[in-house]
């Protein structure tokens, strides 16, 4: 049966023409190959030289996947936030390095220069990033703070006209990849939160320095790696948004990145779902197909009602940014509920495949491992736990922001 | 120049259901391009990109059968005709012609046709050669290249199972292609956008002039059953691999396999 039918209150027959357009990519340019790929991520050592992954970013830039929800005046596809949703359920359907690519590259960094960006940042970066002639990444995180990105110990110190950047960043989806980087630093070391300023820092900047990180569990076929800064010397018009904005700016890309995750969460439950299906059909125990027992099907409707809720919940905070309303609360609950749903049903996914499912001949424990992450990164699991509860419990609160991100018009940005 | 591309709207997989009066019945079945369309469209596509002029889709179907029309339109299309009316839900596969070839006579400047070799549905393979004969035209099957398409002129190759044929022939004619003879595009996301919202031109057979004779099947399904089960396969015994491989040899002589 077709998961994604009966969504006409979310979706239009664009977003259906979209879904096949990236589905048929996904399965006939990555999925053929992502065995061998995620494969190549456990044994790599050394820097970066796997060639698919600049290969697969060129077809997506050639696509109009990368600026999808951009307006074509700069370089987009024109369509709105739902449609972002689309893709990313579609390419994590088969992979979640596929939709890394969407959160760091289109949301965290692309979507945050169209909130936050001057018109000459736009004009020089957001352009080509649209286009997907340049690739960018996102870079909070530090090897001694995640969640608490107050603690960060990155400095930018004005010298006239630039800012001297130093500091190190990790874990960095496309760190070996990316030519345009948003970077957060502490232009005021003595303040927490209210120190921090966000810098637009490109690779062949002097002073930047790149390496990967091995060993992962998951989303072994894309890259993630650590950023070095040495004295880069970054040009005062790169700094985006006010000094001392930085956090508020670095929260409101994670409300667009954490969208993507848990629309992609969305397209990994579904295809747990999928393969699960697949082969309680044809798997026969005790003289009957694995779907016979009602154990087994008590997985498959589980894995339906996570589908299902997740995408709601997806839907919801998409339709939200179309609106141009703020979407944390909603944001952040479909990012919880997804992500913690994804491995739960790629778990039972393992399952219902019995022992073939904990090797690579099935696609499923990739699925797991390709979870697991998302449990952790763009806000863990426990701090989206303690954001509902304080925003239900009147602890918090959406503060108007300068800048709000731009509702969709589907006119203007035709 | 004008190229027509006939498009057929067909079942994701062959998993449909029988119904009791016969008919499919492919609820729940994704609806796609026909496999082979999609290389005729693209085809259409790469040439018109050349030559310039006019690339129409045109399809038979229900009102509500615009998904792949549009998709073609994404892909690069420059015109499209939706063929729909009550009285044709039960065309043969000549009936289907004799629609297709109504229209294509109503547009006037058709220069060439290009179809899928056969639908993957039905996969008669018939449709196009009958389209052909009632335009009067020449046909061109199985074409796995088109070398040279100008005015009046096309040269191209058939590709048949044990011989590559360079045939050439005057224009107007209707070609089939076979897979591999292009890479399909994928729709562009910014046409996308642009065809959700275009008008679909739809012909009913009183526009197309066509009475109830010319509707009437020529060919009447008596039956359709699933095909039989695969029979079960034989594991043969043996004492050694040897053993084995010369008793399988045996059966294979007597199955006159070998």
């Amino acid at each position: 049966m077709d998961f994604t039918a009966n969504y006409d209150m979310f979706l239009t027959e664009e977003h259906q023409m979209l879904r096949r357009t990236v589905r048929d990519f996904a399965e006939k340019e990555v999925a053929p190959h992502i065995r061998e790929w995620d494969r190549s991520g456990a044994v790599m050592d050394g820097p970066e030289t796997r060639p698919h992954i600049w290969q697969v970013l060129k077809r997506m830039g050639e696509l109009g996947l990368l600026g999808i929800c951009l307006p074509t005046r700069l370089g987009g596809a024109g369509m709105d936030y739902l449609a972002l949703a689309v893709v990313c359920e579609e390419l994590e359907r088969v992979d979640s390095f596929l939709r890394v690519v969407m959160s760091v590259h289109t949301a965290l960094n692309s979507l945050t220069l169209f909130q936050w960006g001057t018109e000459e940042q736009q004009q020089k970066y957001l352009i080509p990033q649209a286009k997907g002639e340049k690739i960018a990444a996102y870079c909070l995180t530090e090897p001694n703070c995640g969640t608490d990105a107050g603690a960060m110990l990155a400095t930018a110190r004005r010298d006239g006209d630039y800012y001297i950047l130093n500091g190190e960043k990790t874990w960095i989806s496309l760190a070996d990849i990316a030519d345009n980087f948003l970077v957060f630093a502490k232009t005021d070391p003595s303040k927490g939160n209210r120190g921090i300023s966000c810098f637009i820092v490109e690779r062949t900047m002097p002073g930047f320095s790149s390496h990967p990180i091995h060993g992962k569990l998951g989303v072994r076929a894309g890259n993630t790696g650590s950023v070095i800064l040495e004295d880069v010397r970054v040009p005062v018009a790169n700094r985006v948004g006010e000094e001392g904005e930085g956090f508020k700016i670095a929260m409101t890309a994670l409300d667009n990145g954490r969208y993507t995750v848990a629309a992609g969460a969305t397209g990994l439950i579904q295809a747990s779902l999928e393969a699960s299906i697949r082969y309680a059909k044809e798997r026969y125990t005790f003289g009957v197909p694995l779907a016979e027992h009602q154990l087994v099907k008590r997985m498959i409707s589980h894995m339906v009602r996570k589908l299902d809720t997740s995408r709601l919940l997806v839907y919801r905070a998409g339709w939200m940014k179309n609106q141009g309303r703020r979407n944390t609360r909603e944001t952040t609950l479909a990012k919880w509920h997804a992500t913690v749903s994804s491995f739960e049903a790629a778990d039972d996914a393992i399952q219902i495949h019995g022992a073939y499912g904990y090797s690579d001949e099935y696609p499923v424990e990739r699925y797991l491992r390709n979870a697991r992450g998302a449990i952790i990164y763009e806000g863990t699991r426990e701090l989206q736990e303690l954001l509902q509860a304080d925003f239900a419990l009147g602890l918090r609160e959406n503060r108007p922001l300068r800048r709000e991100l731009p509702a969709y018009n589907p006119d203007e940005w035709a | 120049m004008h190229i027509v591309v006939c498009m057929k709207q067909v079942p994701r997989d062959n998993s449909v259901k029988i119904n009791a009066d016969l008919t499919i019945n492919a609820d729940g079945i994704e609806q796609i391009m026909n496999l082979f369309d999609e290389y005729a469209v693209e085809e259409a596509l790469q040439w018109n990109e050349k030559l310039g002029g006019k690339v129409t889709v045109l399809s038979i179907g229900p009102e509500d059968w615009k998904e792949q029309i549009r998709r073609a339109l994404a892909m690069g299309a420059t015109d499209s005709l939706l063929l729909s009316d009550p009285a044709f839900t039960k065309l043969d596969t000549l009936g289907a012609a004799r629609v297709a070839a109504a229209a294509i006579k109503k547009l006037g400047d058709v220069d060439l046709v290009l179809c899928g070799r056969n639908s993957t549905d039905d996969e008669t393979g018939a449709f196009a050669p009958a389209l052909a004969r009632l335009l009067g035209w020449v046909q061109l099957t199985y074409v796995g290249k088109i070398a040279t398409l100008e005015s009046g002129k096309i040269v191209a190759e058939r590709h048949l199972e044990e011989v590559v044929e360079t045939v050439e022939a005057s224009l107007p004619a209707v070609v089939t292609v076979v897979k591999g003879i292009n890479e399909p595009r994928y729709p562009s996301l910014l046409r996308i956008r642009k065809v959700a919202k275009v008008e679909i031109p739809t012909w009913s057979a009183a526009d197309l002039g066509l009475s109830a004779a010319d509707l009437t099947p020529a060919l009447n399904l008596v039956n359709r059953v699933p095909p039989p089960p695969r029979p079960k396969g034989e594991i043969i015994e043996g004492a050694s691999a040897a053993e084995k491989v010369a008793r399988l040899v045996d059966k294979l002589i007597e199955a006159q396999v070998i």
